[in-house]
Formats: C-alpha cells, structure tokens, sequence
C-alpha cells in the first residue's frame, strides 16, 4: 500500500521537464565573413530564432541568440543591421530591438518603447530611425543611451493604417517606403528630421534599395483581390531621389507578387523575386525574358546577395510551421549549398 | 433474466410510459448499462453532472480537461480553448447547444472557455463516427450540451459566491419555480479576475546596467500576468410547459457578456500600461422547442436565433495621453435555425428517425478601417450569408435482444455546395448479460465544408477550398458490473482510425498575407480507454473514481509540399499522443474530498516534430484537489468548498509564450434555502 502511494505521488507531482538557463558560450569571431538568418518565427508564438552561416566552411549554427543568451528571442524577428560592430535585430512583436555582440551572440543591450518595430537605420552613434507598422510614426533612437528620444510623424497615415517600411540613405535625406495599405515613398531630411517631400507610386511598396547610380528602386505588391484599397498590376520602380520622380516603371502582371528588391555588392545588378528569381543590371530598360532562378515549386520568403561573390540565397518558409531552408546558388544559377535554419527565414544580414 | 426483461422492457417503453404521465421527464435512463436502441453502436462519453456542478468558476473547457481524453488546448484562464477530438483539429468538432449548432460559422470552431459549465446540465461526446446521428462535419467528434428542467416544486433558490487567487470573483444566482405544469429557471453567472497571477517568466531575462549602459547583470524577472484581466455575465431564462400529455413547449434563453483582456505574451517587452488589447463579445443564443410523444413516435420541432458581436480592440497611448487605435475589428453574426426531428418505433425492434435542420447564416466581418487612394474611408471586411442545410434519416435494427444495427444517411447543403452523402453504419453486440460486456463497431464518410472565413475572409479568403473529407472507423468493447454488492465499476476501449483528406491550413501568400489551402492528409488514430469505479465502504464513505486515456498518433501523410519538407509521417503539431486523466472524490457524511489529475504528453510545436529548443512543448501533468461540505438545515442547505489548482505548483505552458498560474486557490460558499 505504501508502495502504490508512493508511486502515485510520484506520478501526480512529476514535473515539467524544462532546462533553463543553460547559457552557451558561442564564438565565431574566427569565421570572418558570414551571414546571419533572421527567422521571423510564428506570430503570436515567440519562436523566432537567429541563425548564422559560415560561407567558407558552409557550416550553420541556429538558435544563436537562445543559445547564447537562454532566453528567447521573441515574437517575429523581422530585421538585422550591424553598425559599429554590434547586431542590432528588431523584434517586431516583442516590440524590442536588441544590440548583440557579433562574436558571441550575447545580448549587450535593448531598446523598447516601440509599437511594433519593423527596420532600423543608423545615422549616426547616437542617432537612429525606427520604422514601424500599426503607428504613423517613425521613432527617432539613440543607440547609446539605448532609449526613444522622439518621433517623425507621417502626414495622411493614421496609426491603425501606419505603415512605414524599409530605409536607405543618400547625403543627408533618408528613405522610406510606406507598405501596408499605403503607396507612397517619403523622404526625410536627417538634418531636421522632417518629411521633406513624396513620391506616389503603386499600391503597396514592400522593398527599397540604392544602387551604384543613387537610384531609388522600389517594388510594389499590387494589393489583392477584393481590397477596398485597390487592386492592380505590380511594378517595379526606378526613382531619381533628387527630384522624387520615377525614371523608369517595369510592369508587371496583375496577381504577380515581386518581393525583396536586393543588390549585390557593387549595386550595379538589382535582384528580386516574382515567383522565380529575377536579375537585372540598373541601367537596363526592360525586365528580362527569363528568370536567374527558376522556382522550385515553393514560396520564396527572403533573399540575399553575397555582396562579395554576388551568391544569391535565397529562404524557403516550407509550410511556415517547421525549420525553413536556404538555397545557396552561385551568380550562374548553380545549386551549391542549402541547409535548414529556424521558422520562418525571413530576413538576411550579412558580416 | 426476470430482472433484466423488465430492464429492456423499460427501455423500450420508455417512451411510451413517458407519454402517459404528466409529469414528463424526457431524460434519458440509463438502467444498469443496458443499451438504449438509439444508441446502438454510439461510442459517447456522458459528463457526470456532478462535474459539470463541482465548481461555479469552471468553464466547460476546465471540465472537459478533467474529465475526458479530448485534447483542450488554452491559450491561458479565460482564454480561447479549443477541443479537438482523436487528433483532429478543433474545427472538426461540433458542438450544439439545446440541438443547436453553436460552432462560430466564421470560425468553424467553438471557443469552450466561454461556456459556463454551471449552464449545462447535460454534456456528451460523440467520438468520431457517432457525430453522424446528431450532425454533419464533426470529422473528429462532436459535443452536445444541453439543458434540462429541474424537478421541484414551487420557488428554488440556489445562490453561490466563490473567491479565488488574483482577485477572482465568481458569483452564480438560480431561481427557478416549478408546477406539474411548468417550470421556470432563471441563472446568473458573473465572473471577474484580475488575473495577474505572478511566474517566473523565463523566455525573457531583465538587464541592469551600468552608468555606460553596459549590462552588468540579467535575471528572469518574475512577472505578474500582464493585461489578463476578465469580465464574464451569463444569463440564461428557460421555461418549460407541459401542454397536454406528451406535449410539452420549452424556451431557453442565453445571454453573454464577455469582456476580456488578451495577457501579453512571455516575449512581450512592451509597457502593459501604454497598450489596451482586448475582446468583447455580445451573444444571445435562443432556442424555441415543441416535442411531441405518442405511444410509437415521437416529433421534435426548433426553433432557434443566434446573435453574436465580437470586438476586438488593440490600442496604444502613444505618449499623448490617449489611447489610438492599432486595430479596431467588429464582426456580427446572425443566425436563424429551424430543425425538425421525428422518431418511430415499430414494435420494440425498429426505430426509424429522420430530422432536417436548417441554418441561415448573415455574416459581416470589418477587420481594419483605412484611407483609400482617393481620400475616402475604407473598410476591410466582408460580409456574406450562407444557408445550410442538414438532414438525416436512420433505421435502427435490434433484432434479437443481444444486436443492434444502425444505419445513419446524411447530407448537407452549405450554400451552393452539396456534400455527396454521408453514410453512418454502427453494429453493436451484447456479449454477456453478466458484466453487461457489450462490443460496438462503426464506419462512416463525413464531410466539413470550410467556414465563412476560410471562403471569405479579406485578405486570403479562398472560394476555391474543397470541402475537408473523412473515413472513420472504430471499434471497442465496453462493460459496466452494477451486481456486485456496494461497488460498481465500468470501462471500455475503443479502437479507432480515421483518415482526412483535403485538411485545411492557413499559409502565406506571395503577398504575405495568409490564405487557406487544401494541403494535407492526415491519418488519426488510435486507442481510447475509460475506465470508472464506485464503491459504497460502509459507515457512510463511498468512493468514485473514473479515468480516461487516449493514444492518438495524428500524422501528416499527404505529400510533400516542397522537396525541402519533412513534416510528412509526422504528428501534427499541438497535438499530444497521450493524454490521460483522473477524477476521484471521497465522500463521508456530507463532507467530500476530491482529486483531478491529468496528464498531456510532449506535444510538438513545428510540423516537422523538430527537437530544437522551441520545438516542443515538454509534457505535463496536472493535480487539482477539493474539500468540500455540505450542511443542512431545516431553514436551508449550505455548502462550503475550498479548492487548491496546480497543486504541485508546476511551472508549463499549453501554448507557446501563453504563461500559465502555478498554484492558486478558491473559496465557494453556497446556500440553498428551504421555502
């Protein structure tokens, strides 16, 4: 009888079989060059994770950030920049921005106070802007004292509709595009930090990038069926950022989705997706007849250029709901490496 | 024999001898385990009605987690909990209120936290193929509630105040009054909670810094449950009027009023006190029923209105004091519902049973409020209306006293689309009159049309989805010994296996935004045991304990979205291949003391059952006891309970970045007084 009690307690107050902080000592300072692997994870969940890859070696290591610090890294992890040798990863719903250490992945400081952080962009070592969604502000930050010192509020844009996106610089004026439900692309004089002038272009701008000729580009998604907010064919933009004109517009059909407007390093050839992968020297005058890379049946979700060796990655979310992978291609289209990584890979920053 | 001839006799005639009295009592009586032919082959789990009464805080999702092998996933107290059934999803459940199908239509879901369990005085689940007699779409199983008039008479009062951890107030009010003609019942439930019970959140760490904003020192903060709050009223008016012999109307009325904060999630660094996220719900469900009983048959007609408002509301101060909408979301619903059943026996053999339902459906979901291109205003939103039509009609064979033969024939309408016909076979076979072993099988096709929101939702809803489609199978064996002196015991296992084409998930577009698909195929199955014993131990104590386990393997077969995929052979995620609970009380003299256990496995959160460091949610168990007492008086019956939660104090999460309270504790007091 004492036995089967002291079984069934045993049984009733068996516990959970958590490992807590467990902390990982990570260095991959030797590895030189690298990229890291954003992986958004599932919303509402909190399992984004950072993955990093080592292009030499070919070696990947995921779940960085939790292994090197035991904590998580939150709820959709959409962005990563490096400035002054620190990551800096925006965590879109945990409404956090963290500054880590390259080498270690260890988390060396925080900055909160946001309403739903989307990119970061430096300007100086004490000056930064955060774009954001569900707000109609673009957060000014001050990287070192880690903290929100005030805001750049968009004209026309309410805070449920706020949608601010991606930023590039030129000298002094600051580049955004506006996404969700908005069509516009504003410029900013970093001096002031006011709004000084903007560009209307299609609905719904998802990506912006500078090339060698200080050319703005932009792609639009064109809305979706049924959206009050319209619906149109999609286009990819060539902007002159001085005088906020569009110089050449590369339509595209309508219900096509472009996405993730990238360069590679000498910013001469522009990148994106559209169900396949597209190439295009900026200087060109029509879209080419043939992709760079045929899909592979999936949804391309991120990609990359090797600003080196011009490689192109691209990440494949799979069903969204188990570790996504990443397809390595040289320039030429060959197949060379792909590995898995975290839920959702989503976002690339290169060392 | 002599005993058990007048056992089936009663059985039979059950319904005929209802008819005769004028008091009519249409429950159904279960005589010492002996099979009712409505029931043949029916693999059902009955809720006691003690459990459904234990405590006034519980929801019907507490008492299913307790009480049966059906997975309930929470999102946390007071929040969204879904049940699903032998590995389905939550969608494949059905669930009807008083023979009224509750399931939200934009949803295809019921969220059971928002179903007092004190409102229901009868819950049953129908496991996988037995879902077909009461309904089309339950490819998992279904789960009727219903409520049942009490036999007093004249004026009841029964008045219940509970008081629990984190400022939890659960007050519960029913008069009722009653004649051999009618009766009357009016109950009041209102439930609050500041629900800011205190864990240790280890998904975040708390930074101290130095002067240079360097990091000298981090910790696991150990937090309150942030924007958790709550505030639930229930009423429910019902009325019951014997109008002749075998005639009788009934009005059942219920009301909610929810108002309920969504708790930041673990991962969460935001200021709780700069945002305001929140739910409010407005429903009235209404059903208007005549049955009608005559020796050999038996008619049944509803009537009933459902009208639901949800809001839901996401708003920050964004530094000016005030609060600004993020989101701001309104959907409305309207359903009208009309169902007529009949039955008819022909001698004590056959009974023959047809019934057509009818729900028309007017939805209208505003989901964001923009400014267009032009300037003007702009909502993102749809607004649909779908009928849908179920009817079913069934023979029932028992042609000698020991087998029984059902065959169930349905089909559905759901606006434009026509399931091909749902076919139900149930066989079942006494195998001992001792022990009362009896052996049940079953097979069926069922369907599940997509829910308004999968067809319609803006952005990503997909017209094109194909209806889910499934083959369920089961089979098992049941015995209940009620012939031993001061001790009766029961149990049963059951075989079962199904197979899901066409499941539906919600994946990402090119566009970003979700959108439904058909992309799985799933193979559930499984081994259900449940397992009961009651023993009277002399001198006044007795003793009752059930207990429940499931095996559900629920694995992805279809193929491959992507050579890259590796989910398929695997369990789908959230979802436990074992489960299993317990539920004892120990009675003495009025006083009564109570033990619920239950137990869930490991249950992966990614699809392709990765072992990475989110990748599963580690397996748990849970211990809840009770004392309770009971006095009388000759003025008045009290009682007076206390109740301690998560005994062990047991740190685990049922979803992901949801924190869950340790122990905690409440307090009920009761009183019943006598007129």
């Amino acid at each position: 009888m004492k036995r089967a009690l002291l079984i069934l307690t045993l049984f009733a107050t068996a516990c959970m079989k958590w490992e807590y902080g467990l902390t990982e000592d990570i260095d991959i300072s030797t590895s030189g060059r690298g990229l890291f692997i954003c992986n958004e994870g599932n919303f509402q969940y909190g399992n984004a994770s950072l993955s990093y890859y080592n292009p030499e070696t070919r070696a990947v290591e995921n779940e960085m950030f939790y292994r090197a610090n035991a904590m998580k890294l939150g709820d959709v992890a959409q962005s990563m920049t490096i400035y002054d040798g620190y990551g800096w990863i925006v965590v879109n719903n945990s409404h956090v921005i963290f500054k880590i250490d390259l080498d270690t992945c260890r988390e060396v400081g925080r900055i909160t106070g946001f309403t739903s952080p989307r990119y970061i962009h430096f300007l100086s070592d004490t000056k930064a802007y955060d774009t954001q969604i569900w707000d109609n502000r673009i957060a000014i930050v001050d990287p070192k004292r880690l903290e929100v010192t005030g805001y750049i509020e968009v004209p026309n844009m309410t805070m449920e509709q706020g949608s601010t996106e991606q930023m590039v610089q030129l000298g002094d004026y600051l580049y955004v595009n506006c996404w969700s439900y908005q069509n516009r692309i504003l410029k900013i004089d970093t001096r002031t930090d006011e709004i000084v002038a903007e560009l209307t272009v299609g609905i719904q701008p998802t990506s912006l990038a500078m090339d060698c000729n200080g050319k703005l580009w932009t792609v639009t998604d064109g809305g979706y069926d049924g959206s009050p907010y319209g619906y149109e064919a999609p286009a990819l933009y060539r902007i002159d950022p001085t005088t906020m004109s569009v110089e050449h517009k590369f339509d595209f059909k309508r219900g096509d989705a472009p996405s993730e407007v990238q360069l590679n390093g000498a910013r001469d050839t522009i990148y994106w997706i559209n169900d396949d992968i597209w190439a295009m020297s900026v200087d060109a005058d029509r879209v080419p007849v043939r992709p760079a890379i045929d899909s592979r049946g999936t949804i391309y979700y991120g990609l990359t250029i090797d600003p080196v060796n011009e490689d192109i990655y691209i990440a494949d979310a799979i069903d969204y709901t188990q570790q996504g992978k990443i397809y390595r291609y040289t320039k030429q289209g060959e197949l060379i490496d792909e590995f898995y990584v975290g839920i959702i890979p989503g976002a690339f920053c290169w060392r | 024999m002599r005993q058990l001839s007048v056992i089936l006799i009663l059985l039979l005639s059950s319904v005929a001898a209802w008819a005769q009295e004028d008091i009519i009592d249409i429950e159904e009586i279960t005589v010492l385990g002996t099979r009712p032919i409505r029931d043949i082959g029916v693999q059902q789990t009955k809720i006691d009605s003690v459990a459904l009464k234990e405590n006034i805080s519980l929801s019907m999702a507490d008492v299913l987690t307790f009480n049966s092998s059906i997975f309930v996933k929470s999102y946390g107290r007071a929040t969204l909990s879904t049940v699903s059934f032998r590995g389905t999803s939550p969608s494949h459940t059905q669930v009807t209120w008083n023979g009224m199908r509750i399931n939200n239509p934009m949803l295809g879901s019921t969220d059971f936290s928002t179903i007092p369990s004190f409102f229901i005085d009868d819950a049953t689940l129908l496991h996988g193929t037995s879902s077909v007699n009461e309904t089309g779409g339950g490819l998992g199983g279904a789960v009727k509630l219903s409520t049942t008039p009490t036999d007093s008479e004249g004026f009841t009062l029964q008045y219940v105040q509970g008081v629990g951890s984190y400022m939890t107030f659960d007050e519960y009010l029913r008069l009722g009054w009653g004649n051999h003609r009618w009766h009357t019942s009016t109950r009041v439930a209102l439930s609050t909670s500041r629900n800011d019970f205190r864990y240790t959140n280890r998904d975040k760490k708390l930074n101290i810094y130095d002067d240079e904003m360097n990091i000298i020192s981090q910790y696991y903060p150990t937090e309150r449950n942030r924007s958790g709050s709550w505030r639930d009223l229930h009423i429910l008016q019902e009325a019951y009027c014997d109008i002749r012999q075998g005639d009788r109307i009934a009005l059942r009325a219920w009301y909610t009023n929810s108002n309920r904060e969504l708790a930041m999630l673990t991962t969460d660094y935001a200021d709780d006190s700069d945002y305001d996220n929140r739910q409010r719900e407005d429903t009235f469900r209404g059903v208007l029923s005549w049955d009608h009983l005559r020796s050999t048959w038996k008619m049944d007609a509803n009537a009933g209105y459902i009208y639901t408002w949800l809001g839901y509301d996401y708003l920050r101060d964004p530094g000016n004091g005030t609060m600004s909408v993020m989101t701001r979301s309104r959907s409305r619903i309207n359903t009208i519902y009309g169902d007529v059943k009949g039955e008819y026996y022909i001698g004590n053999k056959w009974l023959f049973t047809a019934d057509i339902a009818l729900y028309q459906h007017f939805v209208e979901s505003r989901d964001k409020s923009i400014i267009l291109q032009d300037g003007d205003r702009g909502i993102v939103g749809y607004s649909q209306a779908r009928v849908e039509l179920s009817g079913a009609v069934s023979a029932k064979w028992s042609p000698t006293d020991n087998i029984g033969l059902s065959l169930v024939l349905r089909e559905e309408l759901h606006g434009t689309r026509i399931s091909p016909i749902i076919p139900a076979l149930f066989v079942d076979a006494l195998i001992s009159k001792r022990g009362n072993i009896t052996a049940k099988a079953s097979v069926s096709r069922n369907y599940r049309t997509p829910s308004l929101n999968d067809l319609y939702f803006l952005p990503g809803g997909n017209p094109n989805l194909r209806s889910e489609r499934g083959w369920s199978y089961d089979a098992g064996i049941s015995f209940a010994v009620n012939n031993i002196e001061r001790v009766k015991i029961n149990g049963s296992a059951t075989w079962f296996d199904s197979y899901i084409s066409d499941w539906i998930l919600w994946l990402p577009t090119p566009k970003g935004f979700f959108s439904p698909r058909n992309v799985k195929d799933v193979h559930a199955y499984g081994v259900e045991l449940k397992a009961g014993l009651w023993c009277d131990m002399g001198k006044g104590w007795t003793m009752d304990v059930a207990a429940n386990y499931s095996w559900t393997p629920s694995i992805n077969c279809g193929e491959p979205m992507t050579p890259a995929d590796r989910s398929v052979g695997k369990q789908l995620p959230y979802v436990p291949k074992h489960t299993a609970t317990i539920n004892g009380t120990l009675a003495w003299r009025g006083w009564s003391f109570q033990y619920k256990w239950c137990y869930y496995s490991k249950r992966y959160t990614m699809s392709s059952n990765d072992n990475t460091l989110t990748g599963q949610l580690p397996d748990y168990y849970m211990s809840n006891i009770a004392l309770a007492k009971q006095l009388h008086f000759s003025w008045a019956d009290l009682s007076i309970k206390g109740c301690i939660n998560n005994l062990f104090d047991e740190e685990y999460l049922s979803v992901l970045a949801r924190p869950m309270p340790g122990i905690n504790f409440q307090l009920f007091v009761g009183i019943t007084p006598k007129w």
